[in-house]
């Protein structure tokens, strides 16, 4: 149950570092004429990879941003608030996976002690 | 697909960026320059920022393509305005043509400097990005101690 628990946590994990690049990428691309933001289905995306099919994710364009004269519709507030998000998420998830490990090395030292 | 490519977009934002802010530093120092090497008065320069894959520099080709979602930004291209100068009629300016007009660059220093807080802004999103990315690193080692 433990290694399903972490297995899940670092999928999770995954999701999370996959919708980091794009926003990344957003960001890069605040003033390039003609993108449009990117971002993936996190839901989705999670649950396919609990179901065993493989990253990468599909990234899809975001509808109902408001699009410059130039053709790009970065937002760079959603942006940011999208990067603390996640980035509060991962630390979320990479601290329970920590308790995880601890919990199997303290069942370990049981088993000697 | 990692989040060291995501290192790799932040960064080539950041180096955009700087190049953008470059240039528009350049415009403004050149705002009344009549004499060029080229000729005439200076002319206002201007990035062409495209969208490029920056794969990690130890990612090989199959992951460069796996990689087509996320993508960073390069300057592809710095134009520079071929347009008409302005000219100012000043008799006694040593760059004066025969009928008292000095030709000087067609630009305007406070569209410059407003462009210049755009580009400022660009580059602090891309290092908060880089900032958080490397937190997430960090956080992802710290589960091996």
């Amino acid at each position: 149950m433990i290694e399903q628990i972490a297995q899940s946590l670092g999928k999770y994990m995954d999701v999370l570092a996959a919708r980091q690049e794009l926003i990344a990428s957003n960001i890069a691309n605040i003033d390039t004429p003609g993108y449009r933001t990117m971002d993936l289905d996190f839901q989705q995306e999670f649950q396919g990879l609990l179901d065993g099919e493989g990253l990468p994710g599909i990234p899809l364009e975001v509808g109902g941003l408001r699009i410059n004269n130039d053709g790009n519709d970065v937002n760079m507030d959603r942006e940011l608030r999208l990067l603390a998000e996640n980035s509060i998420r991962f630390s979320a998830v990479s601290s329970m996976a920590q308790q995880q490990i601890a919990l199997i090395k303290s069942a370990i030292d049981n088993l000697q002690g | 697909m990692s989040l060291f490519t995501s290192l790799s977009v932040s960064a080539s934002g950041m180096s955009a960026e700087r190049t953008r802010a470059q240039l528009l530093v350049e415009n403004i120092a050149n705002a009344e320059t009549t004499r060029t090497p080229e000729g005439g008065p200076y002319r206002r320069k201007d990035v062409v920022f495209q969208s490029d894959n920056v794969g990690s520099p130890f990612a090989g080709i199959l992951a460069d393509q796996m990689n087509s979602g996320s993508v960073g930004v390069t300057v592809s291209d710095v134009v520079v305005d071929q347009g008409e100068p302005d000219k100012r009629y000043l008799p006694g300016h040593p760059d004066a043509g025969p009928d008292g007009y000095v030709a000087f660059p067609h630009l305007n220093p406070a569209e410059e400097m407003v462009d210049l807080m755009g580009a400022s802004n660009g580059y602090q999103a891309n290092v908060a990005a880089m900032t958080s990315i490397k937190e997430m690193l960090q956080q992802s080692i710290t589960l091996l101690k």
